[in-house]
């Protein structure tokens, strides 16, 4: 990813070769109106694509993913985590597909969405599909549309900290699957600011 | 001061079912209280109440605590003004270690009482000193807050955050329920550890274990919302011969 200032990969197509491995991280932060279409194409043999992406929305962003994960050739992997938070009357839209074809056996794909929303007025509606079309595949999906734990609040709060930074606490555990390295600072003033 | 707790005339409630019926109750500085009670007495919900719970409603009565208004304050101002809860089933904190947890729990004390907050390795030797007290492995300060830990763990670590926070009220729910022997005298040998004339203890709890090795200046039984009874030690015995149909 370089150095210094964190650069978003473009969005579009990508196709990964055999023995290759394509990293993708984005990161959405409160304000940004995006429309991310990911498409990837893992089309040699033994190759992989790991994506994560966070999202943090605190007004009216309106936010959507669009993933496709092809595997097109055997022993390929894929990876997706895509984790945010919505608040405002944002509104989000996760759609994602892992498509396996014929030849594509020994795949390993998996894909994660889950968010948190903070708002009654924020919206998210999350899509996860897997299209199988080869016998001999590890896939899993899940996707999870929730609040920040009550629970876990006010145990917190019982040990004295603050009901604000004991959300802060929470919402940065949650993130902390997909919080780009050297970007804590950043990301933890955004999610102060939600 | 004289009285450090007092509950007068106690009712609340969940949703629509009143579980208080009119608690009544006073704690002095330095005592030990145990409150016993058959399951469903209202045992846990006095503990809820007690540190703030949101979803339990106090409709009658009122709560002192140093003479102040107890049930105006905000758990996390309960926390900073010496309150504790071992929770009876302790919450589990994925993402957070028990390092960042409660070192963000003392220096929110801290600040509330207008001090600086701790250095870094100043926390980490105070960290270490108390969970050698409980017994727990040095490894456990990196550990994710309850995640994964044995019923026996997880109440050492309730302890540990008691040491830390070096209450003036400690409330120990039902600390002994799923305990073995070995893991109960590690929490108590806490416990006693952590007395002193300033300090008090309510030890809820619906049998007798604990109480034989923290022992208690007075003992209520609350059955059905209210203390139906109180006394001395000679009540654990009363219970564990005949229960609690007695009274």
């Amino acid at each position: 990813m370089g150095h210094g200032k964190y650069i978003a990969p473009p969005q579009g197509q990508y196709q990964v070769q055999a023995g290759e491995v394509l990293n993708l991280q984005y990161v959405v932060l409160p304000g940004e109106s995006r429309d991310l279409e990911i498409s990837v194409d893992l089309v040699g043999p033994g190759a992989e694509a790991h994506i994560k992406a966070l999202y943090l929305c605190k007004a009216s962003e309106k936010v959507r993913f669009r993933i496709v994960m092809h595997h097109k050739a055997p022993g390929c992997k894929s990876t997706q985590l895509i984790n945010g938070i919505a608040g405002g009357q944002a509104d989000v839209r996760f759609d994602g597909t892992i498509v396996v074809a014929p030849d594509a056996q020994q795949t390993e794909a998996y894909q994660e969405n889950h968010n948190i929303v903070l708002t009654e007025e924020a919206k998210v509606v999350t899509k996860p599909q897997l299209e199988i079309y080869a016998d001999d595949v590890k896939c899993s999906h899940g996707a999870t549309v929730g609040q920040l734990n009550a629970d876990e609040l006010f145990y917190m709060r019982s040990r004295g900290i603050p009901e604000a930074e004991a959300r802060t606490l929470q919402m940065l555990s949650f993130l902390s699957p997909v919080i780009p390295a050297g970007r804590e600072e950043e990301i933890e003033a955004a999610v102060r600011s939600l | 001061m004289d009285k450090l707790l007092e509950i007068h005339n106690l009712h609340a409630r969940i949703g629509d079912k009143e579980i208080l019926k009119g608690i009544d109750l006073e704690i002095k500085p330095g005592e030990v209280h145990a409150v016993m009670g058959p399951n469903g007495a209202g045992k846990s919900t006095l503990s809820a109440v007690l540190t703030g719970r949101p979803d339990y409603e106090v409709t009658e009565g009122s709560i002192l605590y140093k003479g102040q208004d107890l049930l105006g304050m905000s758990p996390e101002e309960r926390a900073w003004a010496g309150l504790f809860l071992s929770f009876q089933y302790p919450i589990e904190i994925p993402g957070v270690t028990i390092t960042a947890f409660m070192k963000a729990a003392v220096n929110a004390k801290l600040k509330a009482e207008g001090k600086p907050e701790m250095k870094a390795g100043d926390f980490l030797k105070l960290m270490k000193e108390k969970m050698a007290l409980v017994q727990m492995k040095p490894e456990f300060a990196k550990r994710e807050v309850n995640v994964g830990f044995s019923g026996g763990e997880k109440k050492r670590n309730e302890i540990l955050q008691m040491a830390l926070l070096d209450p003036v009220l400690s409330i120990l729910d039902e600390t002994d329920s799923g305990l073995d022997v070995d893991a109960l005298k590690i929490v108590a040998d806490g416990v006693n550890t952590l007395r002193s004339p300033e300090k008090s203890t309510i030890i809820i709890t619906h049998y007798h274990k604990l109480l034989e090795y923290v022992k208690p200046d007075v003992v209520h039984v609350l059955k059905a919302g209210r203390i139906v009874k109180t006394g001395g030690r000679e009540l654990i015995d009363a219970i564990e011969s005949q229960g609690f149909d007695q009274f």
